[in-house]
């Protein structure tokens, strides 16, 4: 493994899985000088990034009970309307009292949200009516705070745009069937091209594991424990733009609170159980009738919408074990350096996060990744504005 | 929380197009694969990649007719298979790659060739307040803002037949896109737009099958849009020849 | 245990260029009424195309004097024929009136009705095509 990475060599960096996380950190570690290879066995953010309602967050959702995950999510809420302009709903969104519980629980959240650096605003009752005039006539009072829309595969493919056009090679339709390792150490992948059925073997200096809830399966190939088990969530997504405003109930979070609109549809999430295939989510019928009621009770509307999708998909839920081993690199997000955790060096795992984090999780990888490979290059994302999407399919 | 409940489930017949890159042509297989009443195209493709054939590609992502990444042909019809009910199909399911786009393999297709027109018409993805009439604005939120209706599936350039029959026509796709950049400019380039629109390849290549605007699962009109383009083109062309040489605008 | 070997380069995969090409025109499946008014169209518009040149020949008849043409017209009075110019005048009718539709919704006239506007049109075309019909065996 290089020590040292100079221009001439670069080190090679090979990424497993096509989500937001992959797409981020190749573009971070493109920027840094590094070669990086993406490898993902389907379409680009076919995982869990493309199934989220499309919440730009402002954080607010956090400000009671994880402050430090509120302020990174406005803090990468501000720098993504930066450097992804044009690419968001910028409406902001609504925390609604819709009982008298929910009321009470107002000044705390106001005062959470200030504390956090989101703005937050007492929007009177008559003043909520007329901003979205689907919104239960029970509404009490709201609270306006800094929410946008966004397309969850769009934003996300930005990202891969700026890197495959900085030199990243993204290998869609490639799966990992083999990590080699040789000396307890990660050389490489042996991957299919399931476009041709041709196997191949990519070596690198490094793997990372960028999977979401597959990452436990994936880091067993290197013999390596990654305590990560597939938590799904159900969505629902009903006929009619019911709001353009993303509504948020303004409780403790609990399921089915929170309707954002995605183009002329309203969608409704979420909940939580836990399964061990991530590839077998399954879309239980009482969570999704669970999302009609607890939807109707901020939009009335969304009880008698016609459904246009119902799906669900899978956080990575980093287990108990998980909770003495790896590094958190955030309130949000896990690193597993594998040489630490199970004695394999070349090989580090990154878990947790969500949709709008995606680029301070990659640049924290990224750190972590360029410390082992000995590269000591800042980090350009922040300020980088990024490729239309469209660019990733165009050359 | 609660355990979820698993609803009843029954076998559902599949045929899906197989090719893979060096094959000489496609063939079909079959699968048969168990799902419930609620199920759609799209998910009985994942429960085949997971029970049968791990090797079969095709595009998806948000399953809910916002990305239109997984357009495809089912028993001919062009859909999103996210949000095609196999209950609805009766008997057997054929699924078939989009067609008038190139092939990668089995249900990919190649997006490069549909998004080449569709980025020289110039397209803006998100829209401002003039779409969303009578709609008030938070305060501080300058300009209320809404997505583009077009996901950009590729379900009318499969479904059109002039683009079956002509290589060289832009396409309802990017003639859509074209007309959605004249009726609201942003920072675009308005006269780039109408001049990539009207062209004897562009809107005047159709010929108003409109199976474009009927099989848009996204309500973005196409069809409506190349409609728009022809009388604000002809417009202009007259202003041109009877306006005393003032420029088009 | 593997030993190092250097990256491989991905086999570039080349896309197959694929299109229905106009026999898909006529592929029933997932097609819509606009759709079969295009794919009628042209068929109508060959077909009305043929018939222009046939009759110029039968016009040039005239010019061989009245036994030429006497000769023709009971020919023409033959029912096969008859048959022949009710399809004749269905193509003209389908043909003159989608070509209403596609001039008036092409312009952006009644744009969002296309399709009750064919399905209106062709009422009005069935309703000559059988008074027609009935006068051409009369």
């Amino acid at each position: 493994m290089n020590e040292t990475a100079s221009l001439r060599d670069p080190a090679h960096v090979l990424i497993v899985g096509g989500g937001g996380t992959g797409g981020a950190l190749a573009h971070d570690l493109v920027l840094r000088g590094v070669r990086v290879t993406l490898v993902e066995r389907g379409e680009i953010t076919s995982g869990t990034t493309g199934r989220h309602h499309g919440l730009l967050h402002s954080g607010a959702r956090y400000a009671v009970k994880d402050k430090e995950s509120a302020v990174e999510c406005i803090e990468e809420n501000t720098i993504l309307r930066r450097i992804c302009p044009g690419s968001f709903e910028l409406n902001d969104g609504l925390f609604v009292a819709v009982t008298d519980e929910d009321v009470a629980y107002e000044p705390g959240f106001v005062e959470a949200c200030r504390e956090s650096g989101i703005p937050a605003r007492r929007v009177s009752r008559a003043e909520a009516l007329r901003l979205e005039p689907h919104l239960n006539p029970e509404t009490k009072l709201a609270v306006q705070i800094p929410d946008g829309t966004m397309d969850a595969m769009r934003m996300p493919l930005r990202f891969f745009a700026s890197a495959k056009h900085n030199g990243a090679v993204i290998r869609p339709w490639t799966a990992v069937e083999e990590i080699v390792i040789s000396d307890r150490t990660v050389t490489g992948v042996r991957v299919r091209d399931l476009t041709s059925g041709a196997g191949e073997e990519i070596s690198a200096d490094l793997v990372v594991n960028a999977t979401g809830p597959w990452a436990e399966i994936v880091a067993r190939l290197a013999g390596c424990d990654v305590p990560v088990q597939p938590s799904p969530g159900v969505l629902l997504a009903v006929r009619g733009r019911w709001c353009n405003m993303v509504l948020n109930r303004l409780h403790p979070s609990g399921d089915g609170d929170i309707i954002v609109p995605q183009r002329g549809l309203s969608v409704v999430g979420t909940s939580s159980w836990v399964v061990t295939d991530p590839d077998d989510l399954g879309v239980p019928e009482d969570h999704v009738e669970r999302m009609y009621a607890e939807g109707a009770k901020l939009v009335p509307a969304v009880r008698g919408a016609e459904r246009r999708a119902a799906w669900s998909a899978a956080r990575p839920l980093i287990g108990s074990r998980g909770a003495s081993t790896g590094r958190e690199l955030s309130r949000t997000f896990k690193c597993f350096d594998h040489r630490e955790t199970d004695g394999v060096e070349g090989f580090v795992t990154i878990s947790g996060g969500k949709g709008t984090t995606l680029r301070a999780m990659a640049e924290k990888t990224a750190d972590v990744v360029c410390a082992k490979l000995g590269i000591d290059v800042p980090c350009r994302t922040r300020d980088t504005v990024l490729l239309p999407h469209s660019a990733y399919y165009l050359n | 929380m609660a355990e979820p409940q698993t609803p009843p489930t029954r076998p559902f017949r599949f045929r899906v197009h197989r090719r893979k890159a060096g094959d000489a042509g496609g063939r079909y297989d079959s699968f048969e694969v168990a799902l419930d009443e609620r199920r759609t195209v799209l998910d009985g493709l994942v429960a085949i990649r997971r029970e049968h054939d791990p090797s079969l590609t095709f595009r998806h992502s948000c399953f809910h007719a916002s990305c239109g990444t997984c357009g495809m042909r089912v028993n001919g019809a062009d859909v999103l298979a996210c949000v095609t009910q196999v209950t609805d199909l009766g008997g057997e399911v054929t699924v078939e790659p989009l067609a008038n786009l190139p092939l990668v393999s089995d249900l990919v297709v190649e997006m490069g060739a549909f998004y080449g027109p569709f980025d020289r018409a110039g397209r803006p993805l998100v829209r401002e307040s003039e779409m969303l009439p009578g709609a008030e604005r938070a305060e501080g939120v300058e300009v209320l803002t809404r997505y583009e209706d077009c996901i950009e599936c590729g379900i009318c350039v499969s479904a059109c037949p002039v683009a079956g029959s002509d290589p060289r026509y832009a396409g309802p796709a990017a003639l859509g896109a074209a007309g959605r950049v004249v009726l609201e400019p942003r920072n675009a380039d308005r006269a780039t737009a109408l001049r990539f629109a009207d062209d004897e390849h562009g809107i005047w290549r159709c010929h108003v099958a409109y199976e474009c605007t009927e099989a848009c699962p996204s309500n973005a009109d196409p069809g409506g849009h190349i409609m728009r383009l022809r009388r604000t083109a002809t417009a202009d062309r007259f202003r041109r020849w009877f306006g005393a040489g003032r420029a088009a605008r | 245990m593997s030993e190092q070997r250097p990256v491989t380069p991905a086999p570039a995969a080349r896309p197959v260029e694929r299109r229905r090409g106009w026999w898909g025109w006529f592929d029933p499946r997932g097609r819509r009424l606009g759709g079969w008014a295009f794919a009628l169209n042209r068929l109508t518009g060959l077909g009305l195309v043929a018939y222009l040149y046939l009759h110029l020949g039968v016009l040039a008849l005239l010019a061989r004097g009245p036994e030429a043409w006497d000769a023709f017209v009971d020919f023409a009075l033959n029912p096969l024929v008859l048959v022949g110019d009710v399809v004749l005048i269905f193509g003209m009718l389908f043909h003159g009136l989608n070509g209403l539709r596609v001039g008036l919704v092409g312009y952006g006239v009644v744009a969002s009705r296309q399709a009750a506007l064919f399905v209106g049109l062709m009422i009005i075309g069935a309703i000559v095509l059988v008074v027609a019909t009935l006068r051409v065996f009369a």
